[in-house]
């Protein structure tokens, strides 16, 4: 088992209630990596990963809570897309000066757990292409392996969107991030997002890829024996689909 | 005369006299007593930054209260009825004094079921509920009314609820009676009639309605009626501002009475819109409330202000990007309501020190427009309990109206309530709108405003008027702008 850092504890609310009006509560670690984003840690995002963390939160809300986590991370990756100065009138015939979005975008899931948060993507981009890569640990070398891939042929041309719920060690985003290069993909259009990290999940990924953006809603206290994190909220794909 | 949408009345105790708000049980008076006093709620000086409470007094305060009295059979409630039509308002009420009669003991109810008991003696009725019912109507608040059983001779724990009418009629007896009331009416009428008609009209509406034999009623007539009438109903008149002779048939009185409140009216709401006028002062100068939330106009939530500000996108698309948006909107409302700490046990076997929801979060819709918001509430509390309201401005004077309530039962229990609303411009509807609830009983620091677009004009108002309301905005515009946003999400 590796070091823990203990959880900050903090006054979470708004800022027009003074602290004594705030509930107290963990909040995600700091992280030195100016390319991950941690959600902001508002009380309600903090009760939602309250529910999804209990072990006795039972399946149905545990995937309606986690796909609103999931949302709220889509909709804070999307902000990382470039985007272009656009005026349009609007119904009453004003101008309107705003923002499209620029460069098409798809997802790629890391299997099973990855595959959870195809649905909060797809609330946010509706016909989205999205991919696959399966990822196991290797019994013989307890060493994650590439057992299949499935991309958008012309995703080399796009900004992807990796989904991975928990970075544990890293091993797998790790290697699911070797995939899209390998297939041209430039570090710099990969957005990667995740429920839950690691401190020791991130510092591997993002000191190997200091240019992929990373964002968490949270980064937790450290790792287990088995390499759970913790106090994490168990296997999100089980607790997802089978339990 | 455009026919005024009927605002929905729910059932009355007993004939058909009472139009009615929908009652919704256990509405307790406002917290923090007159709605628009400076409430010492908690939370309301935490830091001792509380800003200065601007006046605002919905329209539906100061109602003008008609009181019409006179002998039984004179032809009051017909007067009434015809009043009612002639002012061809959605918002007049009619209430029957006899709503008010005591409970009766024992041996009083004993006499009553033998025809012996005075129900024409001012002393069956108990003038001090009336007195404060009325009183709380003239402050804009809901008011209980007692449901009065003649089959039982005694109230009912139910009651009825009467909330926001521009103007009541208070039809009786004696509704010119009680000098406490005398003081609360804004116009006072006696209706005269023959005793004979009276006692023929009588005659026939006891045999029709209330089963009596012809014996029975004559008995009482000569026994109660006649001698209270000399006694107590006729020296009304004395007071009376004018007394209608031949009821329904004397146009001219009629006429006088309709155009005298119609009058009244008019000046009420003149001078509400004066007074919204009024609480425009710095609304340019100075800074929002530090309770008014802005969502952070990142790179998407500009995107889709795009896509929904442009007319050529299409109604899909629309839909969805709005939708989109309200989820965030509702998001950020729900950092305002109340948590606490809590222990999480997870399936690792550690623990987590977390934060829970004290209390249900309910939600109340303006229509139309806050069912725009609607989809992206569900996506946040499946199952949230939603109350509704109907607030239409006049085409005429720009006033908003309150068409329609019907709130969860107990609102005022809930550790929060989001009131959404599409878009807020001069902010005449978002008052009536936190007016409504606080009117319900539901603490201005447990309301949530959720819209996505406000003028700074209404949100300035809003927030001088409610300080201690939180309100989540999509994004501020700086004019007064039209409706577009129901239109667009609803297509018509």
């Amino acid at each position: 088992m590796s070091e823990l850092k203990r959880s900050p504890i903090k006054c979470v609310g708004p800022d027009y209630r003074s602290e004594s009006q705030k509930p107290v509560a963990a909040v995600s670690a700091p992280v030195d990596f100016d390319s991950v984003t941690v959600l902001p840690q508002t009380p309600q995002l903090i009760a939602l990963l309250s529910i999804i963390r209990s072990k006795d939160t039972n399946r149905g809300d545990f995937i309606f809570y986690s796909n609103r986590i999931i949302r709220l991370l889509v909709e804070e990756g999307l902000n990382h897309l470039p985007t272009v100065e656009h005026t349009v009138t609007t119904p009453v015939g004003r101008s309107y000066d705003g923002l499209a979005f620029q460069g098409k975008i798809c997802g790629v899931s890391i299997m099973r757990a990855g595959e959870a948060m195809e649905q909060g993507l797809r609330e946010c981009c509706r016909s989205v292409r999205i991919g696959k890569i399966l990822i196991q640990r290797d019994e013989e070398t307890s060493k994650p392996r590439l057992f299949y891939d499935k991309l958008p042929e012309d995703i080399a041309d796009r900004w992807v969107l990796l989904l991975d719920p928990m970075l544990a060690t890293g091993g797998s985003a790790i290697m699911a991030v070797d995939v899209l290069k390998s297939r041209g993909v430039p570090e710099d259009r990969i957005l990667f997002l995740n429920v839950l990290a690691s401190p020791q999940g991130i510092q591997n990924f993002s000191k190997q890829f200091p240019n992929i953006r990373v964002i968490t809603a949270f980064v937790d206290e450290g790792l287990d024996e088995k390499n759970y994190i913790i106090p994490g909220l168990g296997d999100f794909g089980d607790r997802y689909y089978t339990r | 005369m455009i026919p005024w949408p009927v605002r929905r009345l729910a059932a009355e105790p007993h004939a058909s006299r009472h139009p009615i708000m929908p009652s919704s049980a256990n509405a307790a008076e406002p917290a923090g007593g007159a709605p628009n006093g400076p409430a010492a709620g908690p939370g309301s000086d935490a830091d001792g930054t509380i800003a200065t409470r601007a006046y605002y007094s919905p329209p539906w305060a100061d109602v003008s209260i008609i009181g019409i009295a006179g002998s039984s059979g004179s032809g009051k409630s017909t007067l009434s009825h015809a009043i009612v039509n002639k002012l061809n308002l959605p918002w007049v009420v009619i209430l029957s004094i006899d709503s008010f009669y005591k409970s009766l003991d024992a041996e009083s109810s004993k006499k009553a079921f033998q025809n012996e008991y005075d129900f024409d003696s001012p002393d069956a009725l108990d003038f001090d509920v009336l007195v404060d019912r009325l009183r709380d109507l003239k402050a804009g608040k809901r008011a209980e009314i007692p449901v009065y059983s003649f089959e039982k001779h005694a109230r009912l724990n139910q009651t009825t609820s009467i909330y926001s009418p521009h103007v009541l009629i208070l039809e009786g007896i004696f509704a010119l009676y009680d000098p406490r009331v005398l003081e609360l009416l804004d116009m006072k009428i006696f209706c005269e009639a023959d005793a004979d008609v009276c006692l023929s009209r009588r005659i026939l509406r006891d045999q029709r309605d209330r089963g009596r034999d012809l014996e029975g009623i004559i008995k009482q007539w000569f026994k109660f009626v006649k001698p209270n009438f000399e006694k107590y109903v006729d020296p009304q008149r004395k007071v009376a501002d004018i007394i209608v002779p031949r009821g329904v048939e004397n146009h001219v009185a009629m006429a006088m009475v309709v155009q005298f409140i119609r009058q009244k009216l008019m000046e009420k709401s003149v001078h509400h819109r004066a007074r919204l006028t009024q609480l425009e002062i710095g609304a340019q100068s100075e800074p929002l409330s530090k309770r008014v939330m802005v969502m952070n106009q990142t790179s998407q939530m500009r995107v889709m202000n795009t896509i929904i500000h442009n007319i050529d996108t299409s109604s899909e698309d629309f839909i969805f990007y709005f939708n989109r948006l309200s989820a965030l909107l509702v998001e950020q409302a729900l950092n305002n309501v109340p948590f606490e700490p809590a222990s999480i046990a997870t399936p690792q076997g550690r623990t987590y020190a977390g934060l829970q929801r004290t209390g249900e979060v309910s939600a109340v819709i303006v229509l139309r427009g806050g069912a725009a918001l609607e989809a992206g509430l569900h996506r946040c509390i499946t199952d949230c309990k939603t109350g509704r309201m109907l607030i239409q401005s006049n085409v005429r004077t720009g006033e908003p109206e309150l068409h329609f309530l019907a709130l969860p039962q107990d609102v005022d229990r809930h550790a929060a309530v989001l009131l959404l609303d599409a878009q807020m411009s001069s902010g005449g509807s978002a008052l009536m709108a936190v007016q409504v609830l606080v009117d319900h009983g539901v603490r201005e620091d447990r309301i949530v405003l959720v819209t996505y677009s406000a003028g700074r004009m209404g949100l300035h108002r809003l927030t001088k008027v409610f300080p201690e309301i939180t309100v989540v905005v999509g994004q501020v515009v700086p004019d007064i702008e039209e409706r577009w946003v129901e239109k667009r999400y609803f297509r018509c």
